[in-house]
């Protein structure tokens, strides 16, 4: 029995789930409310996952140098070029195929992968960052061309380092890359009309740019942005904020609508040491080491349809994740969100979502919004989730 | 520090309290009960007892001075009046009843300790169960003592299939639990609802099962675990049943073994061979610890989630 599966459940129009099934079950359904297991992950070993705008990319574990698959939309080669007749591309892949990085090592192992609206970016251990999809702004970390054609574009970028350094983790936002280097630097590019590349100006960038700010002389350990606003968590459990402020997710103070460079979020001093961070765009969501969880922003925060927006953060009751008088020690683990839609896992894998339901993005049964963290029915332990725009996959490992 | 008391009287005030016992199967709640308390009668009954009354015995002519003589009355000799203590002294009953094939923690409320039983039972308490099915046959009492009525086969059934179920189930479930409670998902009162703990409908006599896996499968074997309130045996009994009927197979329950009742898990529970006084003492010292902190632990999630609530209030009213 394979030791890691896939769940996955959202819009299926597009192809994004990849589920294959015969041509009448996969024009039968538009969306998928509840888990499905996927069969591509009983067939590959899935080391990780990312779910972007309608498309999703596995990583796998393998002996060849195919290592990361792809299925949805491919309207700007974001995965690959998919040409069964010549001069065809394939704008949409309904199942998971292998996507050619041009991989120099075998024995090279995917670390991390994100996705955004259209580029994809690929952290391997031994032969650098590759990106690839549209680059109309930058974000594939290389020079603009005017009027190039994405779809039907083979063209993978790779970057091997970045300032000297190994990059380890990366993070696509909307249309704008994050990498995060061995020794905690950041950089990024890509479009920044919201100041979303941290760079103290609000023009595109196409190479990779450190950023500074109030992460100078920070080691970092975690950026994060699913589209417009941006957070980053050091060592030290502190977190920095860029970008969208509209909201006033970053910065309650200056009521500035764009925070173009780094900043401390003082907000979140005094809730103990951050863990883990996730960022939607409006809403934002940070985990301290008790395992609580704290949410501020604006749209369905998670604790109740009444409060809508909130600048402090606020926390979200524990009991909500699963801690009772039986259970009295769980906490949440790590968090996780899409733009608009929110996962988190405690200690006994359980996963909990909430936020809107877009396709039933949730995988609560249902397309109703929801307004407090509610139990997803997964027949596994959830090890870690990845959230697109309307659709979520989770790796998970067998109860037994 | 160690005391040694073999003062029946003062031991029989310390058997005050909640007691977890270790049901065995096939054995039913009445006769778990009887063994019990006639183990702890007897053991009473060896120790120091309360001696005979005095009988006072004013004899002689009247006339005269009168002899007194206090003697043992014979009409308070545990040998005319039978052992000091009696099974049917004991006040004694179950927090929730186990059903005769059922086995595992078994929650009983000895003298004073019966209010505190029968208010565990009233909050609803979570249990959990093991329970091992078989698949291939089916017994006309869905057991397996009974009669098989019916045979199938079985080797189509793959644990991917039966977990799915298990997710469903579970699923349906917990959507059941907020419409007994008679609110809508997407309210206000919804979330204040689950933010108090565990979403119980007080009224409800219905089974609602909170959580339900599978944590073994070894075809035709498997076993399941329950995660439930207001269950019964007969219940699981049919769970098993119709998880078969709906995977296309027939199925028989092999054993249930309750596995926690509220906050007493197997660890506590006293194997016969343990039912003596100084086990059942200090159990009882136990519970009623357990019983405090949960309590406690309650109250506080109850006022952690009000405190959160007027914060979030407060930060509503911000820009």
């Amino acid at each position: 029995m394979s030791k890691f599966r896939v769940y996955c459940w959202g819009l299926a129009e597009h192809g994004a789930l990849g589920l294959k099934g015969s041509k009448s079950s996969s024009t039968s359904f538009r969306y998928i409310p509840k888990p499905v297991r996927h069969s591509f992950a009983e067939e590959k070993k899935v080391v990780a996952v990312a779910c972007g705008f309608g498309f999703t990319a596995f990583g796998v574990q393998a002996l060849d140098r195919y290592k990361v698959f792809g299925n949805g939309i491919n309207t700007d080669s974001q995965i690959g070029l998919h040409e069964p007749r010549k001069n065809h591309p394939l704008s949409l892949v309904l199942a998971p195929a292998p996507i050619n990085l041009g991989l120099e090592y075998s024995d090279t192992s995917i670390v991390s992968m994100s996705a955004g609206r259209a580029h994809l970016a690929v952290v391997t251990d031994k032969e650098g960052v590759f990106t690839l999809g549209s680059n109309c702004y930058g974000q594939c970390g290389r020079e603009i061309i005017e009027n190039e054609k994405y779809n039907g574009s083979h063209y993978v970028h790779n970057i091997t380092k970045l300032g000297n350094e190994k990059v380890t983790s990366v993070s696509c936002g909307q249309d704008h890359t994050l990498f995060l280097t061995a020794s905690g630097k950041v950089f990024s590019c890509g479009w920044s009309a919201d100041g979303q590349t941290g760079t103290d100006q609000l023009d595109n960038i196409c190479e990779p740019t450190r950023i500074d700010g109030d992460i100078k002389g920070e080691t970092i350990i975690k950026v994060t942005g699913k589209s417009d606003c941006n957070l980053a968590l050091s060592s030290n459990g502190e977190v920095f904020g860029w970008g969208n402020n509209e909201y006033f997710q970053l910065d309650t103070e200056s009521k500035e609508q764009q925070v173009n460079c780094p900043r401390r979020l003082m907000s979140l001093q005094g809730l103990g040491k951050i863990v883990d961070i996730a960022s939607g765009g409006p809403v934002c969501m940070a985990l301290n080491e008790c395992g609580d969880v704290f949410v501020w922003g604006y749209g369905i925060l998670g604790v109740g349809p009444r409060i809508e927006m909130s600048g402090k953060p606020l926390q979200i009751p524990p009991t909500l994740f699963g801690r009772n008088e039986f259970q009295p020690e769980t906490r949440v683990i790590s968090v996780s969100c899409g733009l608009t839609h929110f996962m988190a896992i405690n200690n006994h894998h359980n996963l909990y979502s909430w936020g809107r339901n877009r396709a039933g993005c949730l995988g609560i049964g249902h397309t109703r919004d929801q307004y407090f963290p509610y139990k997803v029915a997964l027949s596994a332990h959830a090890l870690s989730v990845s959230c697109g725009m309307d659709h979520t996959m989770v790796i998970c490992r067998p109860f037994s | 520090m160690e005391y040694v008391i073999s003062d029946a009287p003062t031991i029989w005030r310390l058997l005050n309290g909640v007691l977890c016992v270790y049901k065995p199967a096939g054995v039913t709640v009445n006769s778990v009960r009887r063994t019990l308390l006639y183990k702890l009668s007897t053991e009473l009954n060896e120790l120091e007892c309360r001696p005979p009354v005095k009988r006072v015995a004013i004899d002689g002519d009247t006339r005269q001075a009168l002899t007194v003589t206090v003697s043992d009355s014979l009409a308070d000799n545990p040998l005319v009046v039978g052992p000091r203590y009696r099974p049917d002294d004991f006040k004694c009953s179950w927090a929730t009843f186990l059903g005769v094939n059922t086995s595992g923690v078994f929650v009983i409320g000895l003298n004073s300790g019966t209010k505190d039983a029968y208010r565990l039972h009233r909050e609803h308490p979570l249990r959990t169960y093991k329970v091992k099915g078989r698949l291939g046959e089916c017994t006309d009492n869905l057991f397996h003592t009974g009669k098989v009525v019916d045979k199938s086969t079985w080797r189509h059934v793959r644990r991917g299939a039966m977990e799915k179920l298990l997710a469903n189930m579970q699923a349906s479930h917990q959507k059941t639990m907020y419409q007994l409670c008679g609110v809508d998902l997407q309210s206000e009162a919804a979330y204040e609802l689950a933010s108090k703990g565990l979403v119980r409908p007080v009224e409800s006599k219905l089974p609602l099962i909170y959580g339900i896996r599978c944590v073994e499968f070894e075809p035709p074997n498997f076993i399941i675990e329950v995660n439930c309130i207001n269950e019964y045996e007969s219940y699981l009994l049919a769970l098993v049943h119709d998880i078969a009927v709906k995977l296309h197979t027939v199925a028989t329950c092999v054993s249930v073994r309750c596995t926690r009742h509220s906050c007493f898990t197997l660890q506590h529970a006293l194997l016969m061979k343990h039912w003596t006084l100084q086990s059942a003492i200090a159990n009882i010292a136990q519970s009623k610890r357990m019983i405090r902190n949960v309590m406690k632990t309650n109250k506080n999630m109850g006022l952690n989630s009000h405190l959160h609530r007027l914060e979030g209030e407060a930060a509503n009213s911000l820009p």
